[in-house]
């Protein structure tokens, strides 16, 4: 499956320059096919850049076509051709193994134990089975889900369920990591546990990790980068580096004065 | 010691008990010699009739014993279901990869499922002549068609995420209808399968009074040429008994092995 367009190059500009990029909008339009022809989406020549091994995250109002960037994103939206998602160098065409995609809920195939399901990533891979054994056990541990092996996903809690999803990600080795409201069922002392466990795996992998949510804390604590997405057609009305220890603790004065310039354009 | 857990229990018993008080009531009312008892004799004579014949139904050449009418009646049943199920699990998923295949079979599909399967009875005898193939047929043609649209439901309801996330981990095609969607689906076309054993059982034995010589629906049809009405009646129990006997056992397949819902 090549699912890069080759025959389109496309040379970056200030290729080489840090930081280094994952992926590029130019002139992104997305509109949905229907019977009775396209129907535009928010998303109209959006020019954007994504920068590689840091977490994005991209806030905005149901309907504001923040999934629907994630989507193409992933390839599984084909965008119109006068623009597109630049994915290293090219207009991407398709889904491609290297980005995966993880979903709020229907992770997981109910008749598979949670090993079985993170195994499930690797079973379309030529690797030996002893390796794939190792790489299965070691990936559990880093979600904490040795103890939970055996079981199969009705048995588990909304928290275990997203770390075998992440799990099952992961042991992939994917370039980038797509996050589409991972953690909207999870209550909140179990979300701020994910918070930290996210941010630790894409310390430890470098994983390129773009996440959409409507949770400002969530966007603000897990993020390197907070994108807000609004208007039709839509914009990024913030664009907000994050990176600063500060945006970690949620009573710090920069952390709610980012807080109440998002609110106030979100709510 | 364990004391009985009434809460799992109290179903049976009292569903064996009533069943029980029905039973009585029906030795009591052939002992009266109630008008309905000449047409309907209570177990008691039915029962003492096969044992003395020594589990041996029928007269002279044609008499079979017991064992083998049952096992002939499984038989066919199994085998029309079991290619019913696969037959329509594979009709389904290529239906579910060509729009082309859906447009071309789909109004076939909503037109045959409605025939009852004794409609096909004349045609089989035809073509498969008095024998096994002519029931299997029937058992088939009973269960394919609704198994075959429930099918198609079952895989339109496959969530999307699963469809997606086999993509992503590098399933082809045919890999993500064999690992994804095959096993999404199997519960609920078994449940299906389940709920329609109940027309295949019917059908079968259809078959059997129509033509056949052996299984259960053949006693039946040789107790009324015999005027014999313990014998009708032996068979229609054996007939209800086998029936529940297999629902259980398909409910418990349905329940152990494929108890996973999407």
């Amino acid at each position: 499956m090549n699912s890069l367009n080759t025959d389109q190059p496309r040379v970056q500009s200030g290729a080489g320059s840090a930081p280094r990029q994952v992926f590029e909008l130019d002139h992104l339009t997305v509109n949905f096919p229907t019977r009775k022809g396209a129907v535009p989406s928010p998303l109209q020549r959006m020019n954007l850049k994504i920068e590689a091994g840091r977490i994005t995250t991209i806030l905005g109002r149901s309907g504001c076509g923040k999934s629907t960037l994630l989507r193409t994103l992933g390839g599984f939206i084909q965008p119109e051709d006068t623009g597109g998602v630049v994915y290293k160098q090219h207009f991407m065409t398709g889904p491609t193994p290297e980005i995966v995609m993880i979903f709020q809920e229907n992770n997981l195939f109910p008749w598979l134990t949670v090993e079985g399901n993170v195994k499930f990533g690797l079973r379309f891979r030529k690797e030996d089975t002893r390796d794939q054994a190792t790489a299965v056990s070691e990936i559990l541990a880093s979600v904490g889900l040795t103890a939970a092996a055996k079981q199969y996903p009705h048995e588990l809690s909304g928290g275990m369920k997203q770390r075998t999803a992440i799990a099952r990600a992961l042991i992939t080795r994917p370039q980038v990591l797509l996050l589409d409201e991972p953690f909207s069922a999870l209550d909140i002392s179990l979300k701020r546990h994910m918070h930290t466990l996210i941010r630790e795996l894409q310390e430890h992998t470098g994983t390129s990790m773009v996440m959409v949510t409507h949770d400002v804390e969530e966007a603000i604590t897990v993020g390197d980068r907070v994108l807000v997405l609004g208007g039709n057609p839509a914009s990024f009305l913030i664009d907000e580096d994050t990176t600063a220890p500060s945006m970690l603790d949620r009573y710090s004065s920069d952390y709610l004065e980012l807080q109440k310039k998002v609110e106030s354009v979100i709510y | 010691m364990n004391s009985i857990d009434w809460e799992r229990a109290a179903p049976w018993v009292v569903g064996t008990l009533f069943f029980c008080l029905i039973i009585a009531l029906w030795e009591v009312a052939g002992h009266n010699e109630l008008t309905f008892t000449t047409v309907m004799p209570p177990p008691s004579e039915f029962l003492s009739m096969v044992v003395e014949s020594g589990f041996r139904i029928g007269l002279g050449s044609q008499a079979a014993s017991l064992d083998e009418a049952i096992l002939a009646t499984f038989g066919r049943v199994f085998a029309g279901m079991t290619l019913a199920f696969i037959a329509a699990l594979i009709t389904g998923m290529l239906i579910g990869l060509s729009r082309f295949v859906t447009w071309c079979i789909s109004p076939l599909l909503y037109v045959l499922a409605p025939i009852a399967p004794i409609a096909w009875i004349p045609l089989a005898i035809v073509v498969f002549g008095i024998n096994n193939g002519t029931a299997v047929f029937i058992v088939f043609m009973g269960v394919y068609f609704i198994l075959t649209i429930g099918t198609l439901a079952e895989i339109r309801r496959v969530p999307e995420e699963y469809v997606t996330v086999s993509g992503n981990l590098g399933a082809s095609k045919w890999q993500r209808w064999v690992w994804v969607v095959l096993p999404a689906i199997l519960p609920g076309v078994f449940t299906l399968l389940r709920t329609n054993f109940i027309a295949a059982w019917m059908a079968v034995l259809v078959a059997e009074m129509v033509g056949m010589r052996d299984g259960l629906g053949a006693i039946i049809m040789m107790g009324r040429n015999l005027f014999n009405n313990e014998l009708i009646m032996f068979g229609m129990l054996i007939i209800g008994v086998s029936g529940f006997l297999v629902d259980r056992i398909l409910a418990f397949i349905g329940k152990r092995i494929l108890w996973w819902r999407v």
